[in-house]
């Protein structure tokens, strides 16, 4: 027995060594599921204010293209506005619109960080909860979209970035509707792969993907990309394809983090269902 | 002691908020090198410092790191890797009377032959663990290999600049 403690005593570094060990494996592959190895993030009040710190400073030198591309994007709006269009017959007249409601509801934020050269890439917003940002949110920019949220603290937010394999999001081929999923494998922050894509279905270089809808992160239509290449491997059943990404993720200004209204009706029924 | 002490605390901050701030955001070709300068703090903690200490420095720093980069675990894992590494590379590396008390495992002090066994064992031992850690899986295992080298020698690179960089208040404390 003693000579057993004496023993544990001289590896007892190695010991404190493995138990330090299995302590962060716990967090590496709990990270995604356990609520408080979640808070592990960029989402952390004291190192969202350091990394809003650096964007302020940052900030001065690319005002220019953030305020080119939001001037475009208002331009945008406003070409679809209704006073931009003009009644084809007098008849016709717009009275209080019952049949659509509203859907989903956008938040603006700004991207305090990013990155988007490592094998997971992430960045951080400046709005939290406070703003109505909670996780599993949507987050798209003015060309497309950009990720999800991951967690959410009172005044900031770590996204998961499209640039990163642990999201795959629904996408379709605008063009025919057929639907896979897009899943960042091509290790390149201006492309990514879709996968899922049965071999029958038609698709062009030059198609436009955008995001199906229905999976309550986000909404239907929007941009994800243009396809780049489809190759076909001998002996699966799916294209490979490869889309060159709308939104460019090496630029970070603005973004919107979308919040579907009806989310949690959806869920509830489709937990009622699963049960 | 307590301003050797303060210089730590200080050169923990320093290379945080380095990493952090300005490293993190650097594009080498397009990601190919990604070095994280941070353990170099790790590496200049003292010589004689218990394992148990060392550890726990270790993990700490790399918990830190991981909110900072939203990687539960993985800088965490990657650094106590290295911290027990460094207890083995020290005792090979030792002088033959043992190490003087109190010397710190810098250039100035140790030779260049001793610091680059040292530190290029150490730091490419962090950077192999935490590219494959990170990417999670071993396919490409050559262009990861590549990657985590050339970011190793990267951060050799900056670990010796940062070490004449402060060289000046290195003579002052000896």
């Amino acid at each position: 027995m003693r000579d057993l403690f004496r023993f544990l005593y001289r590896i007892r570094s190695t010991l404190m060594f493995l138990g330090w060990l299995i302590l962060s494996f716990i967090l590496l592959y709990n990270g995604n599921e356990h609520h408080r190895a979640h808070a592990i993030s960029s989402s952390n009040a004291v190192v969202g204010t350091i990394y809003g710190w650096r964007k302020d400073i940052t900030d001065y030198a690319n005002l220019k293209e953030v305020n080119k591309a939001l001037a475009d994007e208002n331009a945008d709006w406003r070409n679809r506005h209704i006073s931009t269009y003009t009644p084809v017959e007098g008849l016709f007249a717009r009275i209080q619109d019952t049949i659509h409601r509203q859907e989903y509801r956008v938040i603006t934020a700004k991207v305090v960080n990013s990155t988007w050269h490592k094998p997971k890439n992430q960045l951080t917003l400046d709005k939290g909860t406070r703003a109505g940002v909670h996780g599993d949110m949507g987050v798209i920019g003015p060309d497309g979209i950009v990720g999800v949220v991951r967690d959410a603290s009172t005044n900031f937010a770590a996204v998961i970035s499209v640039l990163s394999p642990e999201i795959k999001t629904s996408v379709q081929i605008r063009r025919t509707g057929h639907f896979g999923l897009l899943f960042w494998d091509t290790n390149d922050p201006l492309t990514s792969s879709v996968i899922d894509i049965a071999k029958h279905a038609r698709v062009a270089v030059g198609d436009t993907v955008e995001t199906r809808g229905g999976d309550g992160i986000f909404p239907a239509g929007i941009p994800v990309g243009v396809v780049e290449s489809v190759e076909d491997a001998p002996g699966s059943n799916y294209h490979d394809i490869t889309v060159r990404l709308s939104e460019d993720m090496t630029r970070s200004g603005f973004v919107y983090v979308v919040d579907d209204l009806h989310r949690a009706e959806r869920d509830t029924l489709q937990q009622a269902n699963e049960r | 002691m307590i301003g050797t002490i303060l210089g730590h605390i200080l050169r923990f901050l320093a290379m945080i908020l380095l990493q952090v701030l300005v490293i993190d955001h650097l594009d080498v070709l397009n990601g190919l090198m990604v070095p994280y300068l941070y353990i170099f703090f790790l590496l200049m903690l003292p010589v004689e410092m218990p394992a148990w200490a060392q550890l726990a420095i270790g993990a700490v720093t790399g918990l830190v790191m991981d909110f900072f980069a939203s990687t539960p675990g993985m800088h965490m894992s990657a650094c106590v890797v290295m911290m027990y590494g460094r207890l083995y590379v020290l005792r090979l590396l030792s002088p033959r009377e043992g190490y003087e008390f109190g010397s710190r495992p810098t250039v100035m002090r140790m030779g260049f032959p001793w610091y680059i066994t040292y530190a290029g064992l150490l730091i490419l031992l962090h950077h192999l663990w935490l590219f494959f850690v990170e990417l999670h899986r071993f396919d490409a295992f050559f262009f990861t290999f590549l990657r985590a080298v050339l970011s190793a020698v990267f951060t050799f690179a900056l670990c010796l600049l940062a070490q004449f960089l402060t060289s000046g208040q290195e003579r002052d404390r000896r």
